[in-house]
C-alpha cells in the first residue's frame, strides 16, 4: 500500500482530534440532559425519610412554618417556603443520608447521585455516624446532645477546621465525610450530591428552628478524652475483651459487619468495608471521636452502659484491627492494604483449620 | 567560565536591524501574554500578575544576565505546575497565606538554584537526569496539566484534594461530563477548536493561541451581551492594570509557618531542578542550532539570581522557554535587544490594555493550558525511547511516577532507575571465548566480575585449552578488585596475559617508571 501524504496524513489525524473533541461534547449533553431529567423525576422516599419529611411538614409553598417547633415552644417562625425543585433536592438529600449505598432504591446509581463512586465498600452510609438521618432525638423527641447532628452544623456555617485550621464552608465540610471512607474520589464541590445534602441540612435546621451562627450542643460529638477516664490507660486487650462480648454479636468477631440478603443491618467496623486509616475515627488518628461516638450510641438499646474507659479501649481495639488505608498513604499503599485484607483472612483461616481440625472458625460475616 | 564577562558582553546590533529586534520583541510579548495569565491563574494557582510580572521582570533580568542572543524567559508550564502541585495541600488557591507559601517556594528555588551555581559538582550532576528521564517527566506533567484543567475548562471548582492525581483527573473528566457548566464548555471548545485548527497553518503556527484566546473572549463577550454575566457565571481573568509597573511582596517566613514550609522543601528543590534543567537543555539546543556557544553556566547563574529577586516583586520564577527560543531563532535574532523589548512591550501592553485582559474568561485559558500540556507530549521523543528497552523503561517510570509518587517522587525515581542502568550496562562488559584466547571488552570492577569469572572459569577448567590467553587490551578501566583478581589469574601456570600496555609505554625503558605517575590505578598496579 502506498503510503499518505504527510499533507493527508494531518489532515486525518486533526479529522480525528475534532471528531473525538465532538463526541465527547455530545456525551456531555446526553449526560447534562440526564441530570436534568433526574432533577425533574418526583422523589421515592425511604420509610425513614418519609417519617422524617412528615413529621417536619416538608411541602411546596410560599411560607414554611415548622410543626415541630410549633409544638414545642407554641410559636410559629414564618419562613420563606420552597418550590417543588427545593422539596425535591431536600428529599432526595435526606435519602442520601438515610441510605448512601441505594439499597431501598430501585435505582441507586441515579436516584443517589452515584455516590457509592466516592465511598469504598459497600456498607459505608452517612446514617451510621449522623444516626437519626442526621437529627438524632431523645425519647422525649427533643435533639441528642453530641449526636453530629446536620441541623446544629449546618448553622454553624463557615467553621474553621479544627485539625488543619483552614475555613471551611458546609459544603467542603462534607469532603470530610468522604476522607474518612474515601477510595480516592472525590466529588465535586459542584455536584447534586453535596447540593442535596447541603439542602437536607439546611431545611433541618429550619424545621428545628435553629438560629444561625449558633452553637447548639448537639454539634459534633461528645468527645471522650483520656482525661474523662479513670486514667488506667487505653488497653488494647481489655477492648478486645469487652469487643468479643458487646459489639462482637452485631458487627461479627473480627468486625466484617453483618449482611442479610445484600441489606446491611451492622456496618463493618474493620475490613475492607469500614473506615479507612486516615478517618477521624482512627484512634490512632484522632482518639476522642471513635470512643465519643462508642459512649453516646453503642450498644444498640444499651446506650450509656459503657464507662468513658471501656469506650476508649473497644475504639483502641477497633482501630487496630486491619482497614483499608486513606488518601494520604497513596494509592500503593491502598493496594497493600486490599492484598492483605483480601490474602490473610482465608489464610489464617486454613491454618487454624489445619491446626485445630473439626473446630469452626468464625469468618466474621 | 567568568559569569560577569558575560553579562557586559553586549553584541552591537547590526546596521538597519534594530527594527528587526523591535518586531521579535513585540511578537515575543504577544504570544507570551496569553501564556503568562493561564499559567498563574489555571496551573499555579496565584493571581494573573505574577505571570504577567515574570514575563516581564524575569525575561527583563535573564536577557541582561545572560550573554545568550536567544533567550527568552518568563513563566513556564512545568514550574507552574510544579508550584500547583506543591502548594495545594497547604493552603487554598489565591489566598493570601497560599501567595505567601507561594513567595517563599520560589526564594527557596532561587537559593537552591544559587547552590547549585556555587558547587560546580551539584551543576555537574545536572547531567544525570538523563533525556529519558525529563522527556518522561515533561510526558507527565503534560498529562497532567491536561487532567488539572477540566474542572477550570467546564467552569466548575477546582478539586482541593489532591492526593491521588489519577483519581481525580476521572473523577473531575466526569464532572464535566455531568455538571459541567455548558456555556464555559462551549467557550473552552472554542477557542480548543480555533487553536488546533490554527496551528495547522504554518503562518498562524505562534499566534494559535493568542487566535484561540481572541475567538472564546469574543464568544463570551457575545454571550455576555445576549444572556448577562450572572446567566452565565464564567469567570474571567481580573483586571491587572492597577497593579502598577511592580509590585513589592514578601515571602511568608513566620514561626507557625514552618511545618509547612519544611513540607515544601521536596517541591522547591524539584522546582529548581526542573528550571535549571530546561535552562540548560533549551541553552545546549541552541547552541547547536544557532552556532553562537554560550556556556550552559552562564544560564544557571541568570536563573538563579533572577530568581532570588523575582519573589520580592510577586513573579513566577523564571527559566528558559524552548518554544519562544525557537521563535526567537526562526525570526533571525541578532542581539538580546529582542528579549529586554518584549519585555518593555509587555509592560506597555500591560499597562495601557488591561481592560482587554480582564475579560479573557477562565475556561479559554483552561483550553490553553490543554494545549500547551499537549504539545509537551512529543510523540517522536517518545518513540526514539522506544526504540531502546532500558531507555523505555527508564521514561515509562519516570512518566508513570509522575502521577503516582508525584514530582519529586519523579526526579529520584527517574534518576536512580537511570544510574542503575548505566551501572547495569557496565556490569555486563563484552566478553567471549575464542579458541583459546578470552578477550574482554568494558570494565573490569566489582560489578562486573561475576560475569567475567563465570566464563574464565568455564574456559581454564576446559580440559581441551592448554594455554589460556586473557586479553584485556580494550578495558578502560579497572578497580582495585579486578587488579585483585588479575592478580590471583596471573599466578595460574595455564594463563598468558595478552600485554596491555600502550605503546607509549612500552617504548618507555622497561623498569623505569612511566611518564605520568598521577594515574592512580598505574600506581597501585606498580604496587602489586
Amino acid at each position: 500500500m502506498k503510503p499518505l501524504a504527510p499533507a493527508w496524513r494531518k489532515a486525518i489525524r486533526l479529522a480525528l482530534l475534532i471528531g473525538v473533541l465532538l463526541a465527547l461534547y455530545a456525551l456531555a449533553l446526553a449526560k447534562h440532559d440526564e441530570r436534568a431529567r433526574i432533577r425533574e423525576q418526583p422523589v421515592t422516599l425511604t420509610p425513614g425519610c418519609a417519617d422524617k419529611l412528615a413529621r417536619y411538614g416538608l411541602a411546596a409553598g410560599a411560607t414554611y412554618v415548622s410543626p415541630y417547633a410549633l409544638a414545642r415552644t407554641g410559636q410559629a417562625t414564618v419562613r420563606r417556603g420552597y418550590s417543588e425543585e427545593d422539596v425535591r433536592a431536600i428529599e432526595r438529600g435526606c435519602n442520601i443520608i438515610d441510605d448512601l449505598q441505594g439499597q431501598l432504591a430501585a435505582d441507586p446509581a441515579r436516584e443517589r447521585w452515584n455516590a457509592t463512586r466516592f465511598v469504598r465498600g459497600t456498607h459505608t452510609s452517612c446514617d451510621h455516624c449522623h444516626q437519626g438521618i442526621g437529627d438524632k432525638q431523645t425519647a422525649a423527641g427533643v435533639p441528642q446532645p453530641g449526636s453530629l447532628s446536620l441541623a446544629a452544623s449546618w448553622v454553624m456555617a463557615d467553621m474553621y477546621d479544627q485539625f488543619t485550621g483552614i475555613l471551611l464552608p458546609y459544603e467542603l465540610r462534607q469532603m470530610q465525610c468522604y476522607i474518612n471512607s474515601s477510595n480516592g474520589y472525590k466529588p465535586n464541590i459542584a455536584d447534586d450530591l453535596i447540593r442535596d445534602v447541603t439542602a437536607y441540612g439546611r431545611f433541618l435546621a429550619a424545621a428545628l428552628d435553629l438560629r444561625f451562627g449558633n452553637r447548639y450542643p448537639e454539634q459534633g460529638i461528645d468527645e471522650v478524652t483520656a482525661s474523662s477516664t479513670l486514667k488506667r490507660g487505653d488497653d488494647y486487650v481489655r477492648g478486645g475483651a469487652l469487643f468479643r462480648e458487646k459489639c462482637a454479636r452485631c458487627h461479627g468477631p473480627q468486625g466484617l459487619g453483618t449482611v442479610v440478603d445484600g441489606k446491611v443491618l451492622f456496618p463493618a467496623v474493620a475490613g475492607p468495608n469500614a473506615f479507612n486509616l486516615q478517618s477521624r475515627n482512627n484512634f490512632s488518628f484522632v482518639s476522642t471521636i471513635l470512643p465519643g461516638f462508642i459512649c453516646r450510641n453503642m450498644p444498640l438499646g444499651e446506650e450509656g452502659t459503657l464507662s468513658n474507659q471501656d469506650c476508649r479501649d473497644i475504639a483502641f481495639y477497633v482501630s487496630n484491627l486491619p482497614r483499608p488505608a486513606g488518601d494520604k498513604q497513596g494509592p500503593l499503599a491502598a493496594l497493600w492494604q486490599q492484598l492483605m485484607m483480601h490474602v490473610m483472612p482465608p489464610l489464617i483461616h486454613t491454618v487454624e483449620s489445619w491446626q485445630r481440625p473439626g473446630e469452626t472458625v468464625g469468618s466474621g460475616t | 567560565m567568568n559569569v560577569k564577562t558575560g553579562v557586559f558582553a553586549w553584541a552591537p546590533p547590526r546596521a538597519g536591524a534594530l527594527g528587526n529586534e523591535l518586531l521579535i520583541g513585540l511578537t515575543l510579548a504577544i504570544v507570551v501574554l496569553p501564556q503568562a495569565i493561564a499559567f498563574s491563574t489555571t496551573l499555579a494557582g496565584l493571581p494573573s500578575y505574577f505571570g504577567l510580572y515574570c514575563a516581564i521582570w524575569g525575561v527583563l533580568f535573564t536577557a541582561l544576565l545572560n550573554p545568550s542572543r536567544v533567550f527568552h524567559g518568563g513563566p513556564n508550564s512545568t514550574l507552574s505546575a510544579v508550584v500547583g502541585v506543591t502548594l495545594l495541600p497547604v493552603a487554598p488557591q489565591f489566598g493570601p497565606d497560599y501567595i505567601g507559601y507561594a513567595l517563599t517556594l520560589f526564594l527557596l528555588a532561587g537559593l537552591i538554584q544559587l547552590v547549585f551555581l556555587a558547587v560546580r559538582p551539584l551543576g555537574r550532576m545536572l547531567d544525570f537526569v538523563s533525556e529519558p528521564v525529563a522527556n518522561g517527566m515533561i510526558c507527565g506533567i503534560g498529562l497532567y496539566m491536561i487532567f488539572k484543567s477540566f474542572p477550570a475548562f467546564a467552569g466548575l471548582p477546582i478539586n482541593t484534594q489532591v492526593e491521588w492525581r489519577l483519581w481525580i483527573a476521572w473523577q473531575s473528566f466526569l464532572a464535566v461530563l455531568e455538571i459541567g457548566n455548558l456555556h464555559a464548555i462551549h467557550i473552552g471548545l472554542i477557542t480548543l477548536l480555533v487553536t488546533i485548527v490554527a496551528r495547522q497553518f504554518a503562518a498562524l503556527r505562534n499566534w494559535a493561541i493568542l487566535l484561540g484566546i481572541v475567538a472564546g473572549t469574543l464568544y463570551s463577550e457575545w454571550l455576555n451581551a445576549r444572556l448577562g454575566l450572572a446567566a452565565t457565571l464564567v469567570e474571567q481573568t481580573a483586571n491587572v492594570s492597577a497593579a502598577g509597573f511592580v509590585y513589592p511582596s514578601v515571602p511568608l517566613v513566620a514561626q507557625e509557618a514552618m511545618p509547612d514550609i519544611i513540607s515544601i522543601i521536596p517541591g522547591a528543590v524539584t522546582l529548581a531542578l526542573l528550571g535549571l534543567f530546561q535552562t540548560v537543555a533549551a541553552m545546549r539546543r541552541m547552541n547547536r542550532r544557532s552556532g553562537q556557544f554560550v556556556d550552559a553556566r552562564h544560564g544557571i547563574f541568570a536563573d538563579a539570581l533572577s530568581n532570588c529577586v523575582l519573589p520580592f516583586i510577586s513573579a513566577l520564577p523564571t527559566c528558559a522557554s524552548f518554544n519562544r527560543m525557537s521563535l526567537m531563532h526562526a525570526m533571525n535574532t541578532g542581539s538580546r535587544l529582542a528579549a529586554v523589548s518584549s519585555a518593555l512591550f509587555l509592560l506597555a501592553l500591560v499597562s495601557f490594555f488591561g481592560d482587554f485582559i480582564a475579560i479573557i474568561p477562565v475556561p479559554a485559558m483552561a483550553a490553553i493550558i490543554m494545549v500547551v500540556g499537549a504539545n509537551m507530549i512529543d510523540w517522536s521523543d517518545i518513540r526514539a525511547h522506544f526504540q531502546h528497552r532500558p531507555e523505555a523503561i527508564v521514561f515509562s517510570a519516570s512518566f508513570l511516577s509522575v502521577h503516582l509518587f508525584g514530582l519529586f517522587g519523579a526526579v529520584i525515581c527517574g534518576s536512580l532507575l537511570a544510574l542503575a542502568y548505566a551501572k547495569w550496562e557496565k556490569a555486563h562488559p563484552n566478553v567471549s571465548l575464542e579458541h583459546n584466547v578470552l578477550r574482554i571488552r568494558g570494565n573490569i570492577y566489582y560489578g562486573s566480575l561475576p560475569v567475567i569469572e563465570s566464563l574464565y572459569h568455564r574456559a581454564s577448567t576446559d580440559a581441551r585449552i592448554d594455554e589460556l590467553i586473557v586479553d584485556f587490551s580494550a578495558v578502560h578501566h579497572i578497580d582495585p578488585e579486578g587488579i585483585r583478581w588479575l592478580a590471583e589469574v596471573g599466578r595460574n601456570g595455564k594463563v598468558r596475559f595478552i600485554d596491555r600496555r600502550s605503546g607509549q609505554d612500552r617504548r618507555a625503558v622497561s623498569g623505569e617508571s612511566p611518564p605520568d605517575r598521577k594515574r592512580r590505578d598505574r600506581r597501585r598496579r606498580h604496587t602489586l
